[in-house]
């Protein structure tokens, strides 16, 4: 009791401290000294006067919603006296794999550099500056010759690296035991099992009416959707992102998606959030970095070759570009196992007040890294509003898809989750692909550090999202892999290579994801 | 209803065509493609948005085969009766194989209908989407000299098949996939001025539909960019342009469909200038079929991702009167690759625009994979995520709508000849109001496929064609009363059923197009893009 008292009071502090320096607070203080002059705030009750005011005008909502904002992005309290790299990942072996992980990606990028004797970052001369904001937006006919560079890293390189991860701490011999974890990741982690999961995704219940089900074509609206609707509307006029993050568990309508995810995502579209926004533009005008070029490609590797995305090719650039640039991405540094990697002014290698962080935000992008932005082209068409959304959606949630963690969400994780219920409740499929050399982690890997995009059809994929941002959770990655699993094992059953596996897995286009997890989770005998 | 015979097109002149098909690269030449490799700007809509070479690599066959001569059979074929078809003309299924001459002779046409035959069809458009699905139905291949059923032909064909000289008939158990006089729609010229008749018959009538608004544009029946032919309207035309002169306009020749000869113009000199080019021209004996038509050109199409689109959606129609019309539900959106701007460059550059189309066509930008093609659930995905599950409903509301005007409006001109059907390619523009604009309509939407994706489409859309127009894959009777069973559309659904919708008011329509009472099914409109059917009908 006393414990959580004192966890209590420690996140209230960090919040307040956090929220000191944001703009909503020098709002409420300007708000506050301006409703002086009303005539209902009285000097001898100022205070409830101010906080009565504060509630009738909305602003407490606002103040509600950075809050919730902040709980749900930060971290749970650790000890108050564990250091700050437990706050980004309290294992050392992890924090380890990810460290000489990270430098293999440094080295790999330093020599395409090298190799190309391409600078990592140069000033772009008038010209080229007047060049490329006249294309702005039509980078995509574009056309630089790219085919000396190569995605830093793909998702399968990835996977290399987890399945190498090892606890030193962890007696894990040669010899079988019923200990032996007959999957590829070698790490014990607390995974959720299936009546934990039940528990987490109540929601997602058969008795519980589900947009992506309970909205399609022979189930008469009045039923469930007509009324979910009308809830939605009422949960986006009270502009409250708690009550929007329960709601959209059940999905959320087409028509108020893209407003529902900014409420529980808190961004709010300002005019100083535009004007950031084209300040990184600027950024992006003025310099040229390596990055872009990766960007660039993975680009027209992936999304320009998308039947669903092909068409927001330029957003893709204006988002990512931008993105790069972006040092408020930084401080999501300090709850992701990850660090962003240093560069030095020429010259000055090694010495600390030379260096920078490169790129600007710290990510260096990899194969397929774009697909994080592409569905979300579907919501926002306006480039700002999409960036924020993106950026928010990044620090949340899909850094955590290519870092080495234990976090619950992070892909190390997932993975486990993911061949663990395959292994419990699938065991002869899961026997079937080990024996015959189709590892089922090897074919759905990508499905998970994707966040399935580019994998689903996009109405499908936005369903799936909502659970994300409904649970402020990944683990549902997991569970939908699984399920694909188990919806075609009957054919999986029949194939005796890994290459016929992947086939019967290549096109999850047509797959229905809510009625696949409904069925799996709640279902399925267990 | 013996003796009929068929024209016989000069076997030569179809095989020389045919010859020609295998030069262009798979794909390469496709129209779809050169549509998508689009161009600046108005290679969009200038050129390659709203022209369809009327089957692309089915183009040049067509072409070539309407250049064959057709003479009158010197043998004609007997018709009919099954008897010199060879067709087994058992009364079940079960009695397939020799019949005698005398038991052929009392075969009636009654019995041809519940006879499983197999049709014999002829097409001079070779393409797999066809072909694939004729054999998937053990139909046989004969050669347009043999006895037919069912002949899928190019424009050019059917021309000649019911041309005054050629004066054939075609028997009960014939199906062609044209309307004789189908260009009351597909051409540009004769579509603008059957739905301009059409309007001032609904306005004589006292049609709440022929409403006009204060500046007297008509509030429910300007779907058509405003049109002139030239240089017949001349004078019309140089009013309207007064009217508001900073516009923008496009020249499109009446006839042909292949993209040439199509410009814009911003200023009265240039169309003057056009006017003194072709009579001074070395071809002046063909000025008078050198018609246009002269489009208001839509300068604010709703972009997506920055891009121009148009739509391309199939309308099949399986007769006339009674009107009834269906519309499939895989349609897709034609995207340009390169970036609109609204240009107000000189009619030289737009010129050099134009050129580009050309070279373009096969341009790098051309992506395999997805073609340039968006499907249509894509649109509605993005359009109700972005700007309303209502505003989406009625713009689908209305581009279905302004398709059963469309056709309204040539019904009474058709020739509704009992063994046509037609599947149509609609070409839509969206402006960013979210107002569906007609821009043509096309007989022989291309069947070239582009894509893996494109191919299933295509494949699937003859499919499903030739389930509603060619009953149970039997030997077809013409006479039939053309109304299939529902589980045989496919991915198509009931755009329009003249005798269904018999009884219902035009009050009752009018209501429904301003939204007001959208009726029973209009409600069920779903997210996953289901096309709504409005109860307008």
């Amino acid at each position: 009791m006393l414990q959580e008292e004192s966890d209590l009071s420690l996140i209230i502090a960090q919040i307040v401290q956090k929220l000191k320096g944001s703009n909503l607070y020098s709002q409420l203080e300007r708000q506050a000294w301006a409703s002086l002059q009303r005539p209902e705030i009285k000097l001898e009750s100022l205070k409830e006067d101010i906080k009565e005011f504060f509630k009738i005008s909305g602003w407490e909502k606002k103040l509600q919603n950075a809050v919730y904002s902040e709980l749900s992005v930060f971290p749970l309290p650790s000890h108050p006296a564990a250091p700050p790299e437990h706050l980004k990942e309290p294992l050392v072996y992890m924090r380890k794999a990810q460290g000489s992980w990270e430098k293999r990606i440094l080295k790999s990028l330093n020599s395409m550099c090298t190799e190309l004797s391409i600078p990592l970052a140069r000033k772009r001369p008038a010209g080229e500056q007047k060049e490329l904001l006249n294309k702005w937006n039509e980078m995509g006919t574009d056309e630089p010759d790219l085919s000396l560079f190569r995605p830093v890293y793909a998702p399968k390189d990835f996977l290399e690296v987890l399945i190498n991860l090892r606890n030193p701490n962890y007696e894990n011999g040669d010899s079988l035991s019923f200990r032996t974890h007959l999957g590829l990741i070698q790490v014990p982690l607390k995974v959720k099992d299936i009546p934990e999961l039940k528990e987490c995704f109540v929601e997602l219940g058969l008795n519980i009416g589900q947009l992506g089900i309970d909205d399609s074509t022979q189930v008469p609206p009045e039923l469930f959707e007509n009324e979910h609707v009308r809830i939605g509307q009422k949960v986006l006029a009270e502009q409250d992102s708690a009550a929007a993050q329960q709601y959209i568990r059940q999905g959320s309508p087409t028509a108020l998606r893209a407003e529902l995810w900014a409420l529980i995502l808190n961004i709010s579209s300002q005019p100083e959030d535009v004007l950031y926004y084209e300040q990184l533009k600027t950024n992006v005008i003025q310099h040229d970095l390596l990055v872009d070029s990766l960007i660039y490609k993975d680009v027209k590797l992936t999304a320009s070759n998308d039947d669903y995305y092909f068409v927001f090719e330029d957003y893709l650039y204006q988002v990512l570009l931008c993105f790069s640039r972006d040092t408020s991405v930084l401080s999501h540094f300090a709850f992701n196992s990850a660090s962003p990697p240093k560069s030095y002014i020429r010259g000055k290698l090694g010495l600390e007040e030379y260096a920078v962080f490169y790129p600007p935000n710290g990510v260096i992008p990899f194969h397929g890294f774009s697909m994080y932005v592409a569905p979300l082209c579907f919501l926002y068409h306006e480039p700002s509003k999409l960036y924020q959304i993106f950026r928010e959606m990044y620090v949340r949630f899909f850094f955590r898809l290519h870092s080495i963690s234990s976090h619950p969400s992070g892909i190390v994780s997932l993975c486990l989750l993911f061949e663990t219920l395959l292994q419990t409740y699938l065991p002869q499929l899961f026997y079937h692909l080990r024996e015959i050399g189709a590892q089922p982690l090897r074919i759905s890997f990508k499905w998970m550090v994707r966040a399935f995009s580019g994998y689903l059809a996009t109405d499908q994929l936005l369903l799936l999202w909502d659970r994300i941002l409904g649970y402020n959770s990944l683990e549902i990655l997991a569970v939908l892999a699984a399920a694909v699993f188990a919806f075609r094992a009957v054919n999986l059953m029949e194939v005796t290579s890994l290459a016929a596996a992947e086939a019967v897995l290549a096109d999850l286009s047509t797959l229905k994801v809510m009625p696949l997890l409904q069925i799996f989770l709640f279902a399925t005998v267990t | 209803m013996d003796g009929l015979a068929f024209p016989r097109i000069q076997a030569l002149g179809i095989a020389a065509a045919r010859g020609k098909e295998p030069k262009g690269a798979p794909g390469k030449s496709d129209s779809g493609s050169s549509r998508s490799a689009g161009g600046r700007v108005l290679g969009c809509q200038g050129a390659a948005l709203e022209v369809e070479c009327s089957a692309g690599r089915g183009g040049v066959v067509c072409l070539a085969a309407g250049c064959v001569l057709l003479r009158a059979p010197e043998r004609g074929w007997r018709r009919g009766g099954g008897a010199a078809r060879g067709i087994p003309a058992g009364r079940s299924s079960e009695s397939l194989g020799a019949v005698s001459p005398q038991e052929e002779a009392t075969i009636k046409q009654s019995d041809i209908r519940i006879m499983a035959g197999k049709v014999k069809w002829v097409t001079d458009i070779e393409k797999s989407v066809l072909i694939n699905n004729f054999e998937k139905r053990g139909w046989v291949q004969v050669t347009e000299n043999e006895d037919w059923n069912f002949y899928w032909m190019s424009v050019q064909t059917i021309r000649n098949v019911f041309s005054v000289e050629a004066g054939y008939r075609l028997s009960d158990d014939q199906i062609v996939n044209h309307f004789p006089n189908h260009y009351e729609l597909t051409r540009k010229d004769l579509m603008v001025k059957n739905i301009k008749r059409y309007r001032k018959e609904l306005e004589k009538e006292g049609s709440p539909l022929a409403e006009k608004d204060e500046n007297g544009k008509y509030l429910y029946l300007d779907f058509v960019p405003v049109t002139y032919m030239l240089p017949a309207d001349y004078n019309l035309f140089v009013e309207e342009f007064r009217k508001s002169p900073s516009s923008t306009w496009i020249m499109k020749p009446c006839g042909k469909a292949q993209g040439k000869g199509i410009f814009l113009i911003n200023k009265l000199s240039q169309i003057k200038k056009w006017s003194r080019d072709s009579k001074t021209s070395s071809f002046v004996s063909q000025s008078n079929k050198e018609a246009y038509v002269i489009s208001l050109y839509i300068n604010n199409p709703l972009l997506i991702g920055g891009r121009k689109f148009d739509l391309r959606l199939y309308v099949l129609v399986s007769t006339y009167r009674p009107l009834r019309c269906y519309m499939y539900k895989l349609g897709f959106c034609r995207f340009c690759t390169v970036k609109y701007t609204p240009s107000t460059s000189e009619l030289d550059n737009m010129f050099v625009h134009l050129t580009n189309v050309a070279i373009q066509k096969h341009g790098e930008d051309y992506n395999h994979i997805h073609g340039g093609k968006w499907t249509v659930s894509n649109l509605r995905l993005y359009l109700e995520s972005t700007r309303g599950k209502e505003v989406t409903s009625k713009l689908f509301d209305e581009i279905h709508w302004i398709i059963v005007q469309s056709l309204k409006a040539v019904a009474p001109v058709m020739n509704n000849d009992k063994h046509c059907f037609e599947c149509y390619g609609y070409d839509i523009i969206i402006d960013d109001k979210l107002k569906p604009w007609l821009i043509e309509v096309n007989a022989s939407p291309s069947l070239t496929s582009s894509t893996a994706n494109d191919r299933i489409l295509k494949y699937n859309l003859i499919n499903d064609t030739l389930n509603i127009a060619v009953p149970n894959g039997e030997i077809p009777d013409c006479k039939w009363n053309k109304s299939p069973p529902k589980e045989v559309l496919g991915n198509y659904e009931i755009l329009y059923d003249e005798e269904l919708a018999q009884g219902d008011g035009a009050d009752r329509e009018l209501r429904s197009r301003q939204g007001q009472s959208l009726g029973p099914r209009a409600g069920r409109s779903r997210d996953s893009g289901r096309a709504v059917l409005t109860t307008w009908k």
